[in-house]
């Protein structure tokens, strides 16, 4: 039984447009999974289906083993939660405290609970100096935060992230790779995120699915999937600089090893250096 | 409901005779077909008229090879409005008359006249018949169409970049709405869930909608500011690329609003 997985999903939109053909997608516990495509490939299509907010056309969606149904729409809900891309589309309470306490309170918890929860959710994203403010008043990475806290408040097992880091500075981009990668290990969370930043993906992803035109065109980890060039260029991608720069190296006859992140390729221009002398 | 926004132009993007015919043309027509059935003085010659002019829709509504039922749904939509005003003079005496016929006695003293239910009747058929028009015009020609052809008549372009500016954001607040909806989906709220406090449901309702006010009023100032970067001042307005008439289209139109007016003379004029 996987934690989140779709059978040959299938949608399309009022107007006869397909969205999705077949898709095939499986989720682990305490996974990372990037999903890549060009813009209009079906992303945040595939997404919406992952918690209810669309229906298949055809096909199913299991989340444990289980169809999403009427009568587990709410455990789904709670059980898969997505981060959409524009933070100002999910936060409307007047203050930062309140907003977050919104997801908890829909649930039905005690008041004792939604004011742990809060707590936790804004200690977690370091936004306690802000709990009082205003939405409109708070600048993109800080609303990104607090769109996040929403979610993580209903503490969910899959965390669905649209898009994360459109719209950030690269302080901000650091900052939420991180807190990214402390989920699944630090909380047992599943995170499965959609970007177009491709040299984000080695730092933040375990395995990757390359969609197109509603379809999976690829998937596989980190390796597999940027060993192939040509897959990525003919879906509008690109091989992110560094396995681009080595692979550019191997080619020209430098002895230097693969590598796909920021500390892994200075690890290999080092030991290709020290080779040398 | 909202997402019907997206589909209410299903039909005007159809491909016929009457879809191609230009958007003054048929602006035009329905607005003397209009004009006609209204200016008809009150008698039952309306009666006459209406038919005809009820042909010529049908005429036109078959050339535009839609279903039926379109027409049929879009009417049903639209009667209740008329319905309500048209039952009602059925009870009441108008000036039309001097004397008045009881055909039914309800409870309470209400009478049915029988020249009231012949005034009701012209009335719906007025109303029918202008109703048609404005669906045949709504259902096989674009809103954007339907713009340009209004400044192309000569509507002042404060009207038309107004207009056009009001269909394009139109959609843009139905897709805003729409995802602040997913969102809120998203954390579980539904505004008609019992088991939340009243109190509660009612708050996030208000905060909602607040929220849309302000983001609509900041995207007015961003759209703005856009406009003005691109040298939007008194003199702007909407492109409106000039479009010359085609010969059969302008022989339909003499056609068609000949045989508008004709019938009309003919039918007030004959004893």
């Amino acid at each position: 039984m996987h934690l989140l997985e779709t059978r040959d999903l299938t949608h399309i939109y009022r107007g006869n447009v397909h969205a999705l053909s077949g898709v095939n997608f499986v989720a682990e516990r305490k996974s990372r999974i990037a999903v890549i495509g060009p813009n209009g490939a079906g992303k945040s299509t595939l997404f919406k289906h992952f918690n209810g907010i669309l229906k298949p056309t055809s096909g199913e969606v299991l989340i444990r083993g289980e169809p999403i149904t009427k009568e587990n729409l709410r455990e789904v809900r709670k059980f898969v939660g997505i981060v959409f891309q524009n933070p100002d589309d999910q936060i409307f309470s007047p203050t930062v405290e309140q907003d977050i306490a919104f997801g908890p309170t829909n649930l039905g918890l005690d008041e004792e609970t939604v004011a742990h929860r809060v707590e936790e959710a804004l200690h977690l994203l370091g936004l306690e100096e802000l709990r009082g403010r205003v939405p409109h008043h708070l600048s993109g990475g800080e609303k990104k935060r607090v769109a996040i806290a929403g979610i993580l408040a209903m503490e969910p097992q899959v965390l669905v992230l649209d898009e994360p880091t459109a719209g950030l500075d690269p302080l901000g981009v650091a900052d939420l790779v991180a807190f990214v990668n402390r989920l699944p290990d630090e909380y047992g969370m599943t995170v499965i995120f959609s970007t177009h930043h491709l040299d984000l993906v080695a730092e933040m992803a375990d395995y990757i699915y390359v969609m197109d035109h509603g379809r999976i065109v690829a998937s596989g980890t980190v390796e597999e999937v940027f060993d192939r060039p040509e897959l990525l260029a003919r879906t509008r991608l690109d091989v992110p600089p560094i396995p681009k720069l080595i692979r550019s190296l191997q080619e020209n006859g430098v002895a230097i090893d693969t590598a796909y992140t920021y500390e892994r390729a200075k690890k290999a221009f080092l030991d290709a250096y020290t080779r040398r002398e | 409901m909202i997402d019907d926004l997206y589909f209410i132009e299903k039909y005007a993007y159809g491909e016929s005779i009457v879809h191609r015919l230009d958007a003054r043309i048929k602006l035009l027509i329905a607005l003397a077909a209009i004009v006609a059935i209204v200016a008809l003085p009150y008698s039952t010659k309306v009666y006459e008229l209406g038919a005809v002019l009820f042909a010529l829709f049908a005429l036109l509504w078959a050339a535009s090879r839609l279903p039926p039922t379109v027409y049929l749904r879009r009417l049903a939509l639209i009667l209740p409005f008329g319905i309500f005003l048209v039952g009602f003079q059925a009870f009441v005496k108008n000036p039309y008359y001097d004397v008045f016929h009881t055909i039914a006695t309800l409870p309470f003293g209400i009478e049915v006249y029988a020249e009231s239910v012949e005034f009701a009747s012209i009335l719906l058929v007025k109303f029918v018949v202008s109703i048609s028009f404005i669906i045949l015009l709504s259902s096989t020609t674009k809103m954007q169409d339907m713009i340009e052809a209004a400044g192309r008549l000569g509507l002042p372009r404060e009207f038309t970049l107004t207009l056009g500016m009001m269909v394009r954001y139109i959609f843009v607040f139905a897709e805003m709405f729409g995802r602040i909806r997913t969102a809120m989906e998203t954390r579980c709220f539904d505004p008609l869930d019992r088991t939340l406090p009243y109190r509660y449901r009612l708050h996030q309702v208000g905060y909602t909608v607040g929220t849309i006010f302000i983001r609509s009023y900041e995207q007015g100032e961003r759209t703005y500011t856009s406009m003005l970067c691109r040298g939007h001042g008194a003199n702007a307005g909407l492109y409106i690329r000039r479009k010359p008439l085609r010969h059969g289209e302008i022989a339909f139109f003499a056609a068609t609003i000949g045989f508008i007016v004709l019938s009309t003379i003919v039918v007030y004029l004959q004893p």
